[in-house]
């Protein structure tokens, strides 16, 4: 029986020639598909490192031609903190959390170059406010005033790019292009490393993060502050006026707003759904068209064989003998188209194409092929079904 | 066997003795084939009994119905009313299963349009009901169906397609494909339609052979020579039987 099968698939190779390239074009789309789809849900449903909730960010700014002593700065915060239902407060960089504003940059250590990163600049209160996550070491603290150069903590997806599976802590690293004489206040030495964080928007990866200790500085000619603050659950628009109204009592000429970062999450997440709805529903459209695209081509091509069928029926065949026959070809033809799909999708991750990891891609392979196997155990199946339902002498007369 | 090749006038017609007990027996069978437009009635009242071991042919204008008889006799088709028995058992009795086998085992189908397998070579066509035989291996397959060719004269035509033979060719598969499962029942639509006379004399003195041998043939032919070698010869007119 397997010899007759791959008898009659060899002299319809013609006929399967075509199964073959269109299975192999629809597993392609699928591939294709599958993976975005997959990297989407994936970054969706992965933690996102720190936590969002419960947190506020300020910004104070001086106002026009208004300067913004660093005792003024200290005092304001003093009182923020003060303050009941806050629990803890930092300074930061403006570039926040789940805004369109960022600040990257590489850097390298021993040869090993990192990606594009993250650089927010922080103080020691920070890491409490924002609910980073720990793995080694310590975030940098009062201790690290003395210390020679930068002090920072780092993500885990940029310790492993730059130190690997050596230790990190203590080590000292630099921008990937540093200037021909660096001074040591310019390096960067590791305190601490965190989980890794996905600070831009709910559908993106985790992006590799550096956050920096802000130097004992001089705020006069900043003209905001940043400032995160984390307070107790439950907390409104009534601590967020009496906040303001502290600044205010502070110095009247300095003015406050008071976001949520859970809002700013979701309102980026307004944003960036857009163009994922639109990939999610274009992929759609081409699912359902390489879906019935294989389903016409198949169908047509067994029901071009119910005089076949009937042929088989008469011979004395059981219906069960000729769903096995027709499920049997499509599976060496499927496999065929599969296998050839396999030999372009490896090349993805082999290449690198796309900056992903390898795994979303194998998971794309995999849903290309259940999904390509499906089909067409469907289409050989049911077609055949029916046909060897029917009596042979009808079947017979459709030549 | 005999040599098939001998002159005609020295090869005996098939023996007129009694006819065994019944094989096939049809009673009241109607065949009303139904369409959009128009009703046709393929078959009227046909009451038939086929003994083991007989060889009957059967006669009639076209369209009168022979081929729709034969194929329910063959179980490819059902009658829209009447009975059927086959060994003394009505056909609706039997499973779905049941019928699969007896049409592999029991009955050798030739069809007036050959229906033979275009991507199948000549020889895989004859293997085709061993196919589905159980207990049958590769190589008994092909042996027999070889023979099967043979006795067509179609050996040194094994490896064609059916695209590339002849009309009178692939009658002849087509007969030897019944041939090669060695059925009790031969039932053969015009198998001599598209041969040449000597041709059609061969074939005819196969199933003559066949016959001797023990196997039940029911024939449909416009040869009216051929139809008195026969046994029997039932004349059928407008999906009556007349005589
Ligand atoms: N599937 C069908 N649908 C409608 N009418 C049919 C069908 N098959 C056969 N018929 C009609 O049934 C009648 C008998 O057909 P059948 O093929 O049995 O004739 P026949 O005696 O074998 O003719 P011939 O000698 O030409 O082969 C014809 O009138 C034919 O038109
Ligand atoms: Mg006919």
């Amino acid at each position: 029986m397997l010899r007759h099968l791959f008898k009659l698939i060899w002299n319809r190779k013609r006929n399967n020639l075509l199964l073959v390239s269109e299975i192999f074009f629809s597993f392609v789309v699928l591939f294709a598909v599958g993976t975005m789809l997959i990297t989407f849900g994936t970054n969706f449903l992965a933690p996102h490192g720190f936590d969002y909730q419960q947190v506020w960010r300020l910004e104070i700014r001086a106002g026009q031609n208004e300067t913004m002593p660093r005792t003024e700065l200290d005092e304001v915060l003093r009182q923020v903190q003060a303050l009941p239902g806050v629990r803890q407060v930092a300074l930061a960089s403006d570039n926040m959390p789940f805004i369109f504003r960022t600040n990257t940059s590489a850097f390298s250590y021993q040869g090993r170059k990192s990606e594009q990163s993250n650089i927010y600049d922080t103080d020691d209160h920070y890491a409490q406010v924002m609910g980073l996550q720990l793995r080694e070491g310590r975030w940098f603290a009062k201790a690290d005033d003395g210390s020679h150069h930068r002090p920072v903590v780092i993500s885990q997806d940029l310790r492993q790019t730059l130190f690997g599976n050596e230790p990190a802590l203590g080590k000292i690293f630099s921008w990937a292009e540093p200037g021909p004489d660096i001074k040591p206040e310019d390096q960067f030495q590791v305190t601490g490393v965190v989980d890794n964080v996905r600070m831009e928007n709910d559908f993106g990866p985790a992006v590799p993060s550096m956050w920096i200790r802000l130097l004992p500085f001089d705020s006069t000619r900043w003209e905001t502050a940043n400032v995160v603050v984390r307070v107790a659950p439950g907390s409104g628009g009534e601590l967020q006026e009496k906040i303001a109204r502290t600044v205010a009592g502070v110095t009247r000429q300095w003015t406050t707003m008071v976001r949520v970062v859970d809002e700013d999450r979701l309102h980026k997440r307004r944003y960036t759904i857009v163009p994922v709805a639109g990939l999610a529903l274009v992929s759609l459209f081409l699912i359902v068209n390489v879906a019935l695209g294989l389903f016409g081509v198949l169908w047509y091509n067994i029901s071009q064989r119910r005089a076949e069928i009937g042929l088989r029926r008469a011979m004395g065949a059981t219906g069960s003998a000729i769903s096995r026959q027709f499920l049997g070809e499509m599976l060496v033809v499927s496999t065929l188209g599969v296998v050839l799909g396999c030999l372009l999708a490896v090349q993805f991750p082999l290449l690198g194409v796309f900056d992903l990891p390898p795994k979303f891609y194998l998971a794309g392979i995999a849903v290309a092929g259940v999904a390509v196997y499906l089909i067409t155990a469907l289409c050989a199946f049911y077609p055949s079904r029916l046909a060897a339902g029917i009596h042979p002498a009808v079947a017979l007369r459709e030549e | 066997m005999e040599n098939i090749l001998a002159p005609a006038e020295t090869r005996p017609a098939a023996p007129r003795l009694p006819a065994g007990p019944p094989v096939l027996q049809l009673r009241n069978i109607e065949k009303v084939y139904q369409t959009k437009t128009i009703e046709t009635v393929a078959l009227h009242q046909v009451n038939l009994t086929i003994g083991k071991g007989e060889f009957v042919s059967i006669m009639g204008p076209s369209g009168c119905g022979k081929s729709t008889l034969l194929s329910i006799m063959g179980l490819l088709d059902e009658p829209t009313s009447g009975e059927i028995e086959l060994d003394g058992r009505p056909v609706q009795s039997y499973s779905d299963r049941e019928l699969a086998a007896l049409r592999n085992q029991k009955i050798g189908f030739v069809f007036q349009s050959y229906h033979l397998i275009n991507d199948l070579s000549v020889l895989d066509n004859v293997e085709l009901p061993l196919l589905y035989r159980p207990g049958v291996g590769g190589k008994e397959r092909r042996e027999r169906a070889y023979a099967a060719l043979d006795k067509v004269g179609l050996s040194p035509r094994t490896s064609h397609f059916p695209g590339q033979l002849s009309g009178g060719q692939r009658q002849r598969v087509a007969i030897a494909r019944a041939l090669a499962g060695r059925p009790e029942i031969i039932l053969a639509d015009e198998p001599t339609g598209n041969l040449d006379s000597v041709m059609g004399e061969e074939i005819l003195d196969l199933l003559l052979h066949l016959n001797r041998e023990g196997t039940t043939i029911v024939m449909v032919t416009h040869d009216e020579q051929q139809a008195l070698k026969t046994q029997r010869l039932i004349r059928f007119f407008d999906g009556s039987q007349v005589s």
